[in-house]
């Protein structure tokens, strides 16, 4: 690259591009016929879909008892899936809020597909603790609302209805902070438009953007504004979903490390997921200049950072139950690792703490393939790290009489595949629809790095 | 442009307004399970009002297992040939009978009321209260006015034997001619006014309403 | 019919469920969606009586005064009758025998009176009949059998009281050479024998289980199914008065091969195969003799090096206990039981703890007289055959034997209460009443005679077995007239009460159910040593296998076999359900390579089993133990028990039978039932069946390298012996954790404070309670894949806990309910407040507010919550006929659990209220208190400082499971003391 000025500001996006060109390009996907690539994945993801909500529907109909829970382990699968799709729904906000704040500029070309994620993956994660009821039509009673019954309110010390607001709002706030990241793009959508309802459509939800400087400013404004709103949810919710265990009095529950060991954890797969998304986009939708090996990079520090954190947690965990002196607590972790569940526990120690100690090499950081695979490790190690604390210590607790092993159904398994079918389902829409990469935000670095003076490319 | 965002504004108003109208209205809306006004016919047109209103009839007269029981019960047929083997029509129209048999010179044909009719023939007896051959003793089936879920467990015995009039939950019921639930029956319905007992007392005597939720539910 | 009860929650289960569904519905729409107007979604009828009986008050229970009829113990019994229908069984407090305690048979018994497969209409040659029919086919018959000089034979089981027995005698009367033949599958026929040989007369004594000091128990489990297991129970506990002036404990040795309910409470356990214990017993006697100086009456076997010292123990313990010890027998083995009579003779127990002069009639049936019947059936000579209450083609040894022999009879009268394996070949089949639809009596001990009166008007077209010897004899006489002109004859006479006309003393008999009078007369002959003299087989068959076997606590000998709520009764040791299995030792199943659930094939003489195997602790290498009374015919009705969904496994496949019959297995030896013969092969056959059981982990101990050294054994039960607690009162107590908790803890009842205690020491095990909980709080039968999913529902489990090497194996029972925490963990975490604390100290549980979360239960520690994994079935619409009005019948997706039965506190404190008194202490019972014949389980309100529970509960053996959470349990528990017979324990 000819024009580049400075050895330590690398420009983030290569190509030398024009305004001109990254508007088309990041459109493009938008205005070409949808591939073939798109329409097999989008059938596949479909059909994942399609077997989850088989599986949920017979499940309503039937009685939790499809699944393969019982009377002393009464959370599995279901909680398990919850708590890894909140997890993987934190580094959305995380990208968009935190790096944001702190005037990270390469998020730029990542952020708007990360909170998309994010979206998905609190839709997925929402459906949850709504299904896994006995009676799911009486759901809304875990909402305080007036009524005839004297009135009776729900229960607030109890960590579920945290749960119910915190996750309510972190998906307010998180749609809210993408819907006002879009505007912009939805104008120059708009402006691109060649069909009359395309248009209006676009037009509509653009808010009657018009790209004046007023505009613009009021757009940075809020977006500052929102980010320093969205901030402390990436904390709030995860420190929550942490309490419903944290709270309880079962052993491998019962544990004050839990709210920043789940929030780590939480970023620690969320980037993962990105990686693994973001890959995948980069090459269906060329858009190597753009996602380059330096975000690549950035993110797989970040992994390299949460990781260790992750890493911690288990270690402490130990230390702590054999340093309470408490009985049952050490039997609980010696059991993890030692019991009938102990490949789980491996498992989850080789996903997320072996395996991303090869990125502190720069070579298998900047080789895509490798940085993909171990992407997908991490999602798997992550959604172990929530089988074992939720399942295995739930199997064996106080009294030995009421020990009792699980295994899943295969409703649950289709369950399982059901949501991940959702997220990818919803995400391929989303990257048909909607311009994957932060336009008005692309361009504004697209001379970071550079020589100022002459618009490249003319 | 900024006149989409007028519309959206707009828009959004109206939908405010809409949702304000409506909430007014919640006084008339009514959730489902509550029955309160539930008036049925009943298959004999039994008037509370002419026998616990005008002949002052007690209450624990017919519904003899209210003090007593969960059930207030509902009076045997028997209970009411008790009275009606003697009283078989309204009592104007036997007068009316009377003066024109009076007129006519000619012994007052029995006259029989075409809902007492109904109590008989459930008996198995014609209007002259002989055993009608081959007739099936048969009781009536009323409507039930006031139902309380399954989940609710009732008791009549302890709210008569703590004082509690069956006015309170059940209205004016000697001014109504056909049974009609005044009261909707909820549960803060009963928890209120269980507190209130507590606070007050009934009839100048300390009470011990529960107001757990196993005094209802179990 | 009553029809008041549509006015109530006694609807049942039908409607109940139309009104959940539409709740369901309602649930869906509240979301947003209202509906104006008020029309009722379903109209409901009221429909009164034409004319109302005088004694019922819609609403209200009845309580009658009955005798069980679920053996031939003759519990006294109270059964509760509710809107003309009875929904429970209760112990009669004031009997006798059983104090007011029930077993777990026992409080099934009112499940199957509504149970729809029984036999409603008698059938003649297979096709249903008219009694006229059936009458004149009958008394043909019998004309008939007259006239071709052929005999009259009737087989009883010993169920017949005194009334029936009287009848019996009149009509043998009218057939010259006509015999009465009892017969007991369950036999004690040896021990019968054995006092006619040594006091000439057959009887079989009364022990007196509470006036013993030392009990020696050769392989009779007289706690769970030994002849009349509730009062033993009961008379046990009362033996051991550990919280007396001075605790004190009888010392109880039981020696026996496999692991009964009996040898899991004894204070020591010797384990020796069946074979064995003959020489056991011999040996024990020639010492018993030699320490008092006498010469052997018996010749000496010599010591057995592995028991040698315990029968020296025990010997010596037998001479000074002379007066107040005991010995007891289960082996229908003539030879034992002449040396048990002998040894409660020399040891002056006769009179004392062994009573002769009121003897017991609940098992007077004799095995050598079925053989000799059998023959006389092939030699043709009997012209007409009664069975009554008798299954002998199910439980005779011999496949189809006994049906073999009963077809050469001119004519089978059969009269059962199902369509079973003899009732399939009779000529005539009567369909017998339920216990609790007729009147009878019974008279279970000499001088206890108790009435049996019906609770409701019969299903069937059924008649007793008094009312058809009387009409096929000519006269017709009500079944009540009958029994009284009896009474007034026999029983009247020998009052011991005041009462001076025959009204009174029937009446008051009617009223408490049974009436005391004096023992019939019974001259006895002197002990006749020489009866003890050449003694029969004795040599233990070596290294071969013994097969041996036992009833279940639930089935019985498989009169139960049609009771779910008894088939899905975990056995007090196994915890197995549904199921009947090969039970062997650790150390066999590894001789044979077999593990848990692999099925064997047992071979023997002449028969074979294919069972699978259960591999059970402390069982004598060598044998094999197998249940009785299962595989019995029309079991495979439960094929279609619980759940249905596509990864749901049948509890038994159409067709196929709940476990397989071992009776035909048995063998006829030396004129006795044996309850043991030897194997001649046994081999795992490759293939295996899973079984259920409700508990996975046996022990207190951890599973081995997951817990260090010093936290290897859990502080769940504590456990002391007798001489550890004389010394210290603390003996064996957990130290008291310091609870530091954020609570305010100022809390003051303003009413009550339930509470509960439990004493470990009592509990057998018997599992009593569970049923008698199930019956109480509709609590459904789930079916055997729920339970191998460990989704058992009973809010009351039992807990069993092994201890010890196998050496001597001890086992420690603890019934886990829910705990009513103080500060419960289930309380804090439900979303929306369905389980809340009441302020009577109650953990609430309010099945319609839940929303099933299921949080509420992953975080008790105790785990004795119970999730509705579907909308489970009460049975068909005759068994729905006992669900209790007072409990809420639970739809799927809710959490249920122990509610300290609140509905019973509920109906108390109403009573109370209605009549301005104070709620006194003990009028509250829980259903498991009630039927717990050991009187472990303690039920009451802590605010009374002088009640039984405040006292219990500030005891010094009181302690609470898991104290150290900080949930503040109310229930407490009591110390397990066992008397293992230590220097200065020993003596009781």
């Amino acid at each position: 690259m000819p024009d580049v000025v400075s050895e330590i500001r690398r420009p983030l996006i290569g190509g030398n591009k024009s305004y001109g060109e990254v508007t088309r390009e990041v459109c493009a996907p938008l205005d070409r016929k949808s591939s073939a690539a798109w329409w097999t994945t989008l059938s596949a993801a479909l059909a994942m879909l399609v077997l989850g909500v088989v599986a949920v529907t017979y499940e309503l109909r039937t009685g939790i008892g499809t699944w393969g829970l019982n009377n002393t382990v009464g959370w599995a699968f279901d909680i398990t899936n919850f708590v890894f799709w909140i997890g993987i729904g934190h580094a959305g906000t995380l990208i968009s809020a935190i790096l944001f704040l702190f005037n990270q500029k390469w998020r730029t070309s990542v952020n708007r597909s990360a909170e998309a994620m994010t979206l998905f993956a609190v839709m997925c994660a929402g459906i949850f603790p709504v299904i896994h009821m006995g009676r799911p039509w009486l759901a809304h009673w875990v909402i305080p609302y007036p009524n005839a019954r004297g009135p009776l309110w729900v229960n607030f010390r109890s960590p579920l209805v945290w749960d119910m607001f915190a996750i309510g709002t972190y998906f307010i706030v998180s749609f809210t902070f993408w819907y006002v990241g879009l505007i912009p793009d939805l104008a120059t959508i708009r402006d691109r438009a060649t069909s009359k309802i395309k248009k209006a459509l676009a037009g509509f939800f653009s808010f009657g953007w018009d790209g004046s400087n007023r505009t613009w400013q009021r757009y940075e404004t809020i977006y500052l504004l929102l980010a320093g709103l969205a901030t402390p949810l990436v904390v709030s919710v995860h420190t929550i979903v942490s309490w419903d265990f944290a709270t309880s009095l079962i052993p491998g529950w019962h544990t004050t490390i839990f709210p920043p060991y789940f929030v780590a954890g939480a970023v620690f797969s969320g980037f993962a997921m990105v990686l693994t998304l973001m890959l995948i986009v980069r090459r269906v939708l060329h858009f190597e200049d753009y996602i380059t090996l330096h975000h690549i990079g950035a993110m797989s520090k970040i992994i390299i950072a949460t990781g260790g954190i992750v890493a911690l947690a288990y270690a402490t965990e130990f230390f702590v139950a054999l340093y309470s002196g408490n009985e049952y607590e050490r039997f609980t972790f010696v059991n993890r690792a030692l019991g009938p569940y102990g490949w789980a526990y491996w498992t989850m120690v080789g996903c997320n703490i072996g395996v991303p100690q090869l990125l502190w090499l720069k070579k298998i950081r900047s080789n895509v393939a490798a940085v993909f695979v171990i992407s997908l490790l991490i999602n798997v190690g992550m959604w172990f790290e929530r089988f074992v604390i939720i399942t295995i210590s739930l199997s064996r607790d106080y009294l030995p009489a009421s020990w009792a092993s699980y295994s899943p159904t295969t409703i649950e398994i289709a369950t399982l595949i059901g949501s991940f079918g959702l997220f990818f389902t919803l995400f391929l829409l989303f990257s048909r629809f909607l311009p994957m990469i932060a336009i008005g935000e692309v361009k504004g670095i697209l001379r970071y790095g550079r020589s100022n003076g002459k618009e490249a490319g003319k | 442009m900024n006149n989409r965002v007028l519309g959206i504004f707009l828009g959004a108003g109206l939908l405010l307004c809409l949702t304000i109208f409506l909430t007014s209205y919640a006084n008339n809306v009514r959730l489902p399970g509550n029955n309160e006004g539930y008036e049925p016919v009943q298959p004999i047109a039994y008037s509370h009002r002419l026998h616990a209103g005008e002949l002052q009839l007690a209450c624990l007269h017919c519904h003899s297992d209210a003090g007593r029981s969960r059930n207030a019960g509902i009076p045997t047929m028997q209970t009411c040939m008790d009275c009606h083997k003697f009283v078989t029509a309204p009592i104007l129209d036997i007068r009316a009978e009377d003066r024109r048999a009076a007129e006519a010179k000619e012994k007052p044909k029995r006259i029989v009321s075409a809902e007492l009719h109904k109590l008989y023939a459930a008996m198995g007896l014609d209007d002259q209260l002989r055993p009608e051959p081959g007739a099936v003793p048969r009781a009536v089936g009323w409507i039930r006015v006031h139902e309380l879920p399954d989940f609710v467990y009732f008791n009549h015995g302890a709210h008569v034997s703590a004082g509690a009039e069956c006015q309170t939950c059940h209205g004016a019921i000697e001014t109504m001619e056909r049974v009609r639930q005044v009261s909707d029956l909820s549960m803060g319905w009963c928890v209120n006014c269980h507190r209130g007992s507590n606070a007050t007392g009934v009839q100048g005597r300390a009470v011990a309403a529960p107001t757990d939720c196993s005094g209802c539910h179990f | 019919m009553n029809h008041d009860h549509h006015t109530g929650r006694d609807s049942g289960p039908a409607m109940g469920f139309n009104r959940r569904s539409f709740l369901k519905a309602a649930g869906f729409t509240l979301a947003g969606v209202m509906v104006a107007g008020c029309e009722r979604q379903k109209v409901d009828k009221a429909i009164p009586f034409l004319v109302k009986p005088e004694e019922v008050i819609p609403g209200t229970s009845t309580w009658y005064a009955s005798t069980c009829g679920g053996c031939t113990a003759g519990c006294g019994i109270l059964i509760k009758n509710r809107d003309g229908r009875p929904i429970k069984i209760e112990g009669n407090p004031e009997h006798p025998l059983s104090g007011g305690g029930l077993c777990a048979t026992g409080q099934a018994m009112v499940l199957s009176l509504y149970d729809s497969h029984r036999l409603q209409k008698p059938a003649l040659r297979g096709k249903p009949a008219l009694w006229d029919e059936i009458d004149r086919a009958v008394t043909g018959q019998l004309e008939k059998t007259r006239r071709e000089g052929k005999t009259v034979r009737i087989l009883t089981s010993s169920a017949p009281g005194p009334t029936a027995l009287a009848a019996v005698a009149k009509f043998l009367t009218a057939f010259p050479g006509a015999k009465h033949i009892r017969y007991d599958p369950l036999s004690a026929s040896a021990i019968a024998d054995a006092h006619q040989q040594c006091y000439g007369r057959r009887f079989i004594p009364h022990y007196r289980f509470d006036r013993s000091g030392v009990i020696a128990s050769f392989d009779a489990d007289f706690l769970g199914t030994w002849l009349s297991p509730v009062e033993f129970t009961r008379a046990y506990r009362s033996g051991r008065p550990i919280d007396g002036m001075t605790p004190s404990m009888s010392h109880h040795v039981q020696i026996e091969s496999r692991m009964s309910l009996s040898g899991s409470n004894a204070d020591r356990r010797l384990v020796a195969r069946p074979d064995e214990q003959y020489r056991l017993l011999l040996r024990l006697t020639a010492l018993v003799d030699r320490e008092a100086g006498r010469t052997p009456a018996v010749p000496d076997p010599g010591p057995d090096p592995r028991h040698e010292d315990e029968m020296r123990r025990l010997a010596a313990l037998l001479n000074t206990a002379r007066g107040n010890s005991l010995v007891v027998c289960g082996a229908n083995h003539l030879p034992s039981q002449l040396l048990t009579a002998y040894l409660n003779h020399t040891l002056q127990n006769t009179g004392a703890t062994v009573d002769l002069d009121a003897p017991s009639y609940c098992r007077t049936g004799s095995d050598a007289a079925v053989a000799e019947l059998m023959a006389e059936l092939d030699s043709g000579g009997v012209g007409m055959l009664i069975v009554w209450d008798a299954n002998p083609a199910y439980d005779w040894p011999g496949d189809g034997a006994f049906a073999g022999s009963m077809k050469k009879a001119g004519m089978s009268v059969i009269c059962a209460s199902h369509e079973d394996e003899t009732s399939h070949e009779a000529t005539v089949v009567l369909p017998k009443a339920h216990p609790m639809e007729e009147w009878d009596d019974a008279e279970p001990v000499s001088g206890i005679v108790s009435v049996r009166q019906p609770a409701i008007t019969p299903f069937g077209d059924t008649r007793s077995l008094t009312d058809c010897l009387h009409r096929w004899t000519g006269d017709t006489i009500s079944d009540l007239e009958a029994i009284k002109n009896w009474w007034r004859a026999a029983f009247f006479p020998r009052r011991n009460t005041a009462a001076d006309s025959f009204d009174t003393f029937w009446n008051d008999a009617v009223y408490r159910g049974f009436v005391r009078v004096n023992p019939a007369p019974a001259p006895l002959k002197p002990f006749n040593t020489s009866s003890l003299g050449p003694c029969g087989e004795s040599g233990p068959r070596g290294g071969e296998l013994v097969l041996e076997f036992y009833p279940t606590v639930a089935l019985l000998d498989g009169r139960h076999a049609h009771n779910p709520w008894l088939q899905e009764l975990p056995d007090p040791v196994t915890k197995i359900v549904w199921d009947n299995y090969a039970s062997v030792s650790p150390a066999t199943a590894a001789g044979n390579g077999l593990h848990r659930g692999d099925i064997v094939h047992v071979g023997l003489d002449g028969a074979s089993l294919e069972l699978p195997v259960v591999i059970q602790r402390g069982q004598a290498d060598g044998t094999v133990a197998v249940a009785l009374g299962y595989g019995k015919m029309g079991t495979d009705r439960f094929s279609s028990v619980g759940p249905e969904w596509f990864e749901g496994v049948r509890t038994v496949e159409p067709g196929e039978l709940v476990g397989k019959n071992a009776g035909p297995a048995r063998e006829f030896r030396d004129g006795y039932l044996a309850n043991w013969r030897t194997v001649r092969e046994f081999r795992g056959t490759g293939s295996a069946r899973r079984l259920a059981a409700t508990q996975e982990y046996d022990s207190l101990r951890m599973p081995a390298g997951l817990a260090p050294p010093d936290e290897e054994r859990r502080p769940i039960i504590q456990e002391t012996t007798l001489s550890a607690y004389l010394a210290s009162r603390s003996a064996g107590s957990f130290p008291k954790p310091e609870i530091h908790t954020i609570w305010p803890d100022e809390y003051r009842f303003p009413h009550h404070r339930w509470a509960m205690a439990i004493d470990l020491s009592a509990c057998t095990g018997c599992s009593a309670c569970v049923v008698g909980c199930q019956a109480e709080n509709n609590i459904p039968v789930v079916g055997k894949d729920e339970v191998y999913r460990n989704r058992e529902m009973a809010w009351l489990r039992i807990d069993r806990y092994y201890s010890g090497e196998d050496g001597d194996l001890s086992v420690a029972y603890q019934p886990m309910l829910c705990q009513h925490c103080e500060h419960a963990p289930c309380e804090t975490v439900c979303p929306v407040l369905a389980t809340v604390h009441s302020d009577e100290g109650l953990n609430q549980q309010v099945y319609n507010r839940c929303v099933g979360t299921r949080y509420c239960s992953n975080n008790c520690p105790y785990k004795i919550r119970r999730f509705n994994w579907f909308d489970y079935s009460h049975g068909d619409d005759m068994q729905r006929l006992v669900l209790n009005p007072d409990v809420v019948v639970r739809e799927r997706g809710i959490m249920e659990k122990c509610s300290f039965c609140v509905q019973r506190i509920q109906e108390v404190k109403i009573r109370a209220k209605e009549g301005r008194r104070p709620i006194s202490d003990g009028e509250v019972k829980t259903a498991c208190e009630q039927s717990c014949p050991a009187q472990a389980i303690v039920f009451g309100d802590l605010r009374d400082p002088e009640s039984r529970i405040s006292k219990m509960q500030s005891g010094p053996r009181m302690y609470r499971v898991l104290e150290e959470t900080g949930t503040a349990p109310s229930i407490a528990y009591m110390t397990l003391v066992r008397n293992r017979g230590e220097e200065g324990g020993a003596d009781a």
